[in-house]
């Protein structure tokens, strides 16, 4: 029989979480994964965050190689338009692709960044889809079709991210309707999982590969009903009950994993893994106020005070380059999801900024900056535990041109706020949920070593492991290893590590190029207005 | 890649658009007096669908965020199908 394994995708996933669970009796079907056969953490990207870290997962390469940095991402180095990262962007073959070159197809659902879908061997549902487009953007055409007519109850509109309810969530009305929103995510899963389903019986493939990103949502929002650090020493009776409907969710995720055991047989590889883990944030750096403190930004004119209750969350909502006057600014952050600050230089996102000559000074003084001076306001203390430069966080390629020329971790794991405040440093109201590097892995399968505690992986290890389960070679320019001690001597005896051809290249279309003739344009107000909503994504 | 013909560019854009017809509400003709948000209730995240299923359809990466800030700096209320197709005129086949 030919190899067979599968990805059971958690987003954000966290052993913080899953051990409580666990040792609840909750997850019964994670419990027998993880004793049957190994588990460990997987390290995320810099930064953790969703679509540069799956993105890295699925390609074996790292963000300056495929090109994913964020949900938004200026189209190139010299330009200052922002578009919203689409599959075209990413620039590095797809497991998808590696093994359809071996024969083996591949179902590959809800992964973020697959819009248009990749016309590979195989099927390909994109996940962070409005729901409109959903069957259009869907591989291969007429998938949809199918799964409406053999599922009952299989509603596009109910699977697909839902952005208008995303908002509702963050626009501060949510914290009533937590249970509601949990719901949300329980049916969408429900939806999610009856098209994988249906895959998984119906679709003859080697590879298959979904992500449950609800996990994320619920642990965004829910956090201190999930992590038993923050429950309270009163439980009342508005807590239980959302807890209750908390770990409903994650029983019904570990119920999908039985059901995916048993169709796949105990012959298949499974892998469990996450992006990212989670953690607890209970402070906000409101970081270009900060900025301006220092001396380093100053707001245009008119740029209004933002106190609604979205900031709270650590909204990922972009800010616009005209909320800065940049004949007085040099450095800047616009897109909090990735905690990037960047710095303008002259000539390269329009007229102003930094002398190209000045650049190193500035930004090494601004890297200082932020790890000594940016301290909490009574205890002194560090608010910035790490700064990486462009080169250090994402290494190697030319590609980095896009990416943030400062990247902080923040001592709480948060996100930085990138609204204007009148304040830049307070204390959250209410702990909120955010990305920690420690995501999780597991697997179970031929050979897998029972009951081990594997090493610590990186995503990019995660498809040279995949490949080699499925018994092909891995191309040589995968930068992660297969990660050989989650499997038995006698297994790797007997199936060697075989390198292989290079990764082909994708399709040289867009990788990081601008429009023509867009160097001295600015974001429009109105439509990037409406296009807020989609930064909170995250 | 040879500059397209207006018309058949613009009946690629009314076939795109139909084809999620059946998905939603909207049951009138599109034709270039459409508007995307007005008249299809696009949402925002819908405009940078359309724009990536365009890009998908000529595989070419087009300057949709500078024809977005065109329509902003001009005030226009909404983005109409005849707009799309002069702009995809304007930069489908060129490089
Ligand atoms: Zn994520």
């Amino acid at each position: 029989m030919s190899k067979r394994a599968v990805i059971f995708g958690l987003d954000g996933a966290t052993f913080t979480v899953l051990d409580h669970l666990i040792q609840h009796g909750a997850l019964p079907t994670f419990q027998r994964v993880f004793g049957g056969g190994t588990r460990g953490i997987l390290e995320s990207s810099i930064p953790p965050l969703t679509p540069p870290a799956w993105t890295s997962l699925v390609t074996g390469r790292t963000p300056a190689n495929h090109g994913i940095f964020n949900f938004l991402q200026y189209e190139s180095k010299d330009s200052s338009f922002v578009r919203m990262v689409t599959s075209r962007a990413i620039r590095t073959e797809t497991l998808w692709s590696m093994v359809n070159r071996h024969g083996v197809r591949a179902c590959a659902l809800n992964f973020v960044v697959h819009n248009p879908a990749p016309k590979i061997d195989g099927c390909c549902i994109p996940g962070w889809v409005p729901w409109r487009w959903v069957k259009t953007q869907s591989h291969p055409k007429g998938i949809i079709d199918t799964l409406r007519r053999t599922i009952p109850g299989f509603d596009v509109k109910e699977m697909a991210m839902n952005f208008s309810e995303e908002e509702k969530a963050i626009s501060g009305t949510f914290h009533e309707d937590y249970e509601q929103w949990i719901d949300l995510h329980i049916r969408r899963e429900k939806q999610w999982f009856s098209a994988w389903k249906h895959c998984l019986e119906h679709e003859p493939a080697g590879l298959y590969a979904i992500v449950f990103d609800g996990v994320d949502k619920l642990q965004h929002l829910c956090w201190p009903f999930l992590d038993p650090a923050y429950a309270p020493r009163q439980r009342d009776e508005k807590y239980e009950r959302v807890r209750e409907r908390c770990w409903d969710y994650f029983r019904l995720v570990d119920d999908f994993l039985r059901q995916t055991l048993e169709i796949v047989g105990p012959e298949t590889h499974v892998f469990i893994a996450s992006d990212h883990g989670f953690t607890g944030t209970h402070e906000i750096l409101y970081i270009n106020n900060w900025l301006e403190k220092q001396g380093y930004l100053t707001w245009a004119e008119g740029t209004p005070i933002e106190e609604d209750e979205s900031h709270e969350l650590g909204a990922v909502r972009p800010i616009q380059r005209r909320g800065f006057n940049f004949v007085h600014t040099r450095a800047y952050a616009s897109f909090a999801s990735c905690n990037g600050v960047f710095i303008p230089i002259r000539g390269e996102r329009g007229r102003e900024g930094v002398a190209p000559e000045d650049y190193r000074r500035v930004r090494d003084q601004l890297a200082d900056d932020l790890l000594h001076k940016c301290a909490h306001p009574e205890t002194r203390e560090p608010l910035v535990t790490r700064v990486w430069t462009r080169e250090q966080a994402f290494p190697g390629a030319e590609g980095n041109a896009n990416a943030p020329d400062l990247t902080l971790e923040l001592r709480d794991k948060g996100n930085v706020s990138v609204l204007r405040a009148s304040t830049w440093y307070k204390p959250r109201q209410q702990i909120m949920g955010c990305h920690h590097p420690d995501g999780i892995f597991g697997a179970i399968g031929p050979g897998i070593r029972a009951g081990t505690q594997a090493e610590r992986l990186r995503l990019i290890d995660i498809a040279p492991t995949v490949l080699y389960a499925l018994g092909l070679p891995i191309p040589s320019d995968l930068e992660g290893r297969v990660a050989t001690g989650v499997f038995s001597q006698e297994y790797r005896d007997a199936n060697p590590v075989r390198s292989g051809e290079p990764t082909q290249p994708v399709n040289a279309r867009d990788a990081g190029t601008g429009g023509e003739g867009d160097s001295g344009g600015e974001e429009d107000p109105q439509v990037l207005m409406r296009l807020k909503a989609l930064g909170y994504i995250e | 890649m040879a500059v397209i013909d207006r018309d058949a560019i613009k009946a690629d854009l009314i076939r795109i658009l139909t084809e999620l017809r059946e998905d939603w509400e909207f049951s009138g003709e599109v034709t270039e007096k459409t508007g995307i948000f007005g008249d299809l209730e696009f949402e925002s995240i819908d405009a940078v669908a359309l724009g990536s299923a365009i890009e998908d359809h000529y595989n070419q990466q087009l300057p949709f965020a500078e024809f977005l800030t065109k329509a902003g700096e001009r005030q226009a209320k909404d983005i109409y199908v005849g707009d799309l197709v002069n702009f995809l005129h304007e930069n489908v086949g060129k490089r």
